[in-house]
């Protein structure tokens, strides 16, 4: 995946679109981890989606970017 | 500590708990700090223009609540797109009219603040954003049109950034939930509700005990309403049992309305002497008190209640059809059909309420459900008046800025955007005004100080917290404590606006204070206009119409199209009885008036959708259809003005369609519930009723 991207002649990060993705893929792991709570196995919910985020940010952005 | 704080609490029982909300006061406190100074520190090591913007972001949005901080930052990220959208558009249509671009940025800063008084929730945040963000994005890019661009995606950036600090920072840190809050309503609502239903199967339950019934329960049903609205930002668990929350919330507004008319008409009853009909129902009733006494453990236990409540309604038909046939043939079985019509009714929707309640308390939520909205009676006129208000604000600023040609006309109108907005929702504008100025000037003052005073001896960031740390404390501090009102809010914005830390500092004296002075005559003129344009939430008129557009659902009822209508009725309704009885002092003659009002419509529009659904799924002849459709809108004339001429002409077009459905069993119990509404010689309705009729003939 390139660098930068040119969206309507504006050049933007090619994280830009990496991290969008891994927004919306966060919010159907939250939806599943919601539907069959989850979170009780968690001992710090919020603190787990963040690095639960984190993780998918940064494989996603490895793997397509590096 | 906590030994000390215990012996303390011993002694002076007080104390503790001053403790304790001080305790948390500090810990907000100490989140908000590490908030603005790691957006500071962020938007610097970013190289972003102005970390100010960051600053001031995060303190816009921190609250002591994080699902409050969550659910302000997603509305504020939608406001800040869509407003630096619309200040870039501007830019590009008007580059050189600054006329034109003055009156357009007007317009759309008044439609936002008008949103903003719309909605009582968070979205009302998005609208102040909007507003603001297309200011910010195009005031400082006025004498440089094409930097624009640059200036938009700078203060986007700034914004988002102190999103997401604020956001994480108050999420991850310490959290303090509100899930366990909505928990506990949810739960204390469900158990005064099934206790008062247990409560009440003796029989008769006076009114006045039925207006406060009334008036909890729609205290609880908005109060939850609102209180999901921000949980589901906080919890997933929350998010995926949200439709399921509003449906539960509509079946207990249905049971509640459905369980009034119920007792209004063996009420009525009671009051007619006619015993062998109250004993009747009443034997019908009982059954239901004792399926809900069940083990002292599990009084409010859904699971133990729910199958016990279906069997009680499959038990109904064959005692009701037992009881009907010892009753005398004619008006008395009719009275009686009209009660059995309603507990029907009336168990279905507790055994739904109580189902969708046993599935809430499931770990997993299985299935989906029906969706269901909570509307909202909004305020279209209201909001109106905020337009107009905002507007002239505007107008008068860009006016006398293109007149005189102040170099710092930008700032004042930057400031008086916010304050527009953020005035524009607050309960109490002119007080809240005058303290948000207040906090602002001082803020401006604790800035002036930090930036000539002690900065410039200062070297590296650990200085510049060092010696910030103490005034910007202040900020929070007076925003965790609810008595001080809207001024922490103002001292926020004013010390960080003139602060305006940066990446190497610019120490600019008169400029400083050049610019305090605009942003101070903007916020005194935001604040000066509610002077002349008053808001009119809480006034008479606003009540008056309120009233009005309450007994108007009763209006619509009888003539909207009926798809998802029985919900959106016991929503706005509702919602519309909760705008107008905060704003009246309790048993005063104005609540109690109210409360009067809001039982008749709850119960006549409810009989008029149930009458309308039976009449749509029937098949009676076009003759008795016409009859009925005849009644329908003489009690929606009614209810739209109520006087004794068209009282009596509903009253007429009730009985002339009872008689011409003798034929249709379904349609009549309704049409005598309608009746008997009209009647009813406690309900407001009976000013007009002329006395000396026979009461209950068919």
């Amino acid at each position: 995946m390139p660098r930068e991207i040119a969206i309507w002649g504006v050049l933007v990060p090619g994280l830009l679109p990496v991290f969008l993705g891994s927004l919306l893929l966060m919010v159907l792991v939250d939806l599943l981890i919601g539907r069959y709570g989850l979170h009780r196995y968690v001992w710090h919910p919020p603190l787990f989606r963040l690095a639960l985020f984190a993780c998918l940010f940064g494989a996603a952005a490895l793997l397509l970017l590096h | 500590m906590p030994a000390l704080s215990m012996k303390a609490a011993r002694r002076w029982p007080g104390l503790a708990e001053v403790l304790a909300g001080e305790g948390r006061a500090w810990l907000f406190v100490a989140k908000t700090l590490l908030a603005l100074y790691l957006a500071a520190w962020l938007a610097m090591w970013l190289r972003l223009e102005q970390p100010a913007t960051a600053m001031i972001t995060v303190g816009i949005v921190m609250h002591p609540h994080s699902g409050m901080v969550l659910a302000k930052s997603f509305y504020r990220a939608l406001g800040t797109l869509c407003g630096s959208a619309f200040g870039l558009a501007l830019m590009c249509v008007f580059p050189q009219q600054r006329e034109l671009f003055l009156l357009s940025l007007s317009v759309w800063v008044a439609l936002c603040a008008g949103g903003a008084t719309l909605y009582r929730n968070f979205m009302s945040y998005g609208f102040v954003l909007a507003g603001y963000t297309a200011a910010i994005v195009a005031l400082p890019a006025i004498n440089d049109p094409l930097g624009v661009f640059d200036s938009a995606l700078m203060r986007v950036c700034e914004v988002m950034l102190g999103l997401v600090v604020a956001g994480v920072v108050s999420d991850v840190l310490f959290p303090e939930r509100l899930r366990p809050l909505l928990r506990q309503r949810a739960r204390e609502h469900f158990a005064h509700f099934i206790d008062f239903v247990r409560g009440s199967t003796g029989g008769s339950i006076p009114r006045a005990e039925m207006e406060q019934a009334h008036l909890r329960f729609v205290r609880a049903a908005v109060e939850l309403e609102n209180l999901r609205a921000s949980v589901i930002f906080e919890d997933p668990e929350v998010r995926a049992r949200s439709t399921r929350m509003r449906l539960l919330n509509q079946h207990n507004m249905a049971a509640a309305t459905s369980f009034q008319s119920l007792h209004h008409t063996i009420n009525r009853l009671q009051r007619e002497g006619r015993t062998a009909e109250v004993d009747a129902l009443i034997a019908l009733y009982r059954p239901l008190g004792a399926a809900l006494a069940t083990a002292p453990g599990d009084l409010h236990e859904p699971a133990v209640l729910a199958p016990r409540l279906r069997a009680c309604a499959r038990q109904l038909p064959a005692r009701e059809a037992e009881l009907r046939a010892g009753l005398a043939p004619g008006r008395a079985q009719l009275a009686f059909d009209t009660g059995a019509t309603l507990l029907r009714r009336f168990l279905d929707e507790l055994c739904a309420y109580v189902e969708v309640e046993l599935a809430l308390r499931g770990r997993v939520q299985r299935g989906g459900v029906e969706r269901v909205h909570f509307r909202r009676g909004n305020d279209a006129t209201g909001a109106a008046v905020a337009v107009l208000r905002t507007f002239l604000t505007m107008t008068v600023l860009s006016a006398f800025w293109i007149a005189s040609g102040w170099p710092f006309g930008a700032s004042a109108m930057l400031l008086a955007t916010i304050f527009s907005g953020l005035l524009a929702a607050a309960p109490n504008p002119l007080t809240s005004a005058f303290v948000t100025l207040l906090g602002f000037a001082g803020g401006i003052l604790a800035a002036l100080h930090v930036a000539y005073g002690l900065l410039p001896g200062s070297s590296g960031f650990v200085m510049l917290v060092a010696a910030s740390l103490p005034f910007l404390a202040i900020g929070p501090w007076l925003n965790a404590h609810a008595e001080f009102g809207g001024m922490g809010g103002g001292f926020s914005i004013g010390i960080v606006y003139i602060l305006a830390l940066k990446d190497p500092m610019v120490y600019d004296l008169a400029h400083a204070l050049n610019d305090a002075i605009a942003q101070l005559a903007g916020v005194a003129l935001a604040a000066a206009s509610f002077v002349f344009v008053p808001r009119v939430t809480g006034s008479g008129w606003q009540r008056r119409r309120q009233v009005r557009r309450l007994r108007g659902q009763v209006v619509l009822a009888a003539t909207a199209p009926l798809q998802g209508l029985p919900w959106r009725f016991e929503s706005v309704s509702r919602d519309l009885f909760h705008q107008v009885i905060v704003h009246t002092r309790p048993g005063s003659r104005r609540s109690r008036e109210l409360l009067a009002w809001a039982l008749a419509v709850q119960e006549s529009g409810r009989a008029l959708i149930e009458l309308r659904q039976q009449l749509r799924a029937s098949t009676a002849s076009p003759e008795v259809r016409a009859a009925v459709d005849r009644a329908v809108q003489a009690v929606a004339q009614l209810y739209h003005r109520p006087d004794a001429g068209r009282r009596q002409q509903a009253e007429d077009a009730v009985r002339a369609a009872i008689d011409a459905c003798a034929g249709t069993p379904t349609l009549r119990p309704r049409l005598y519930q309608l009746l008997g509404a009209l009647r009813d010689d406690e309900s407001p309705l009976a000013a007009w009723t002329s006395a000396g009729e026979p009461a209950d003939a068919p």
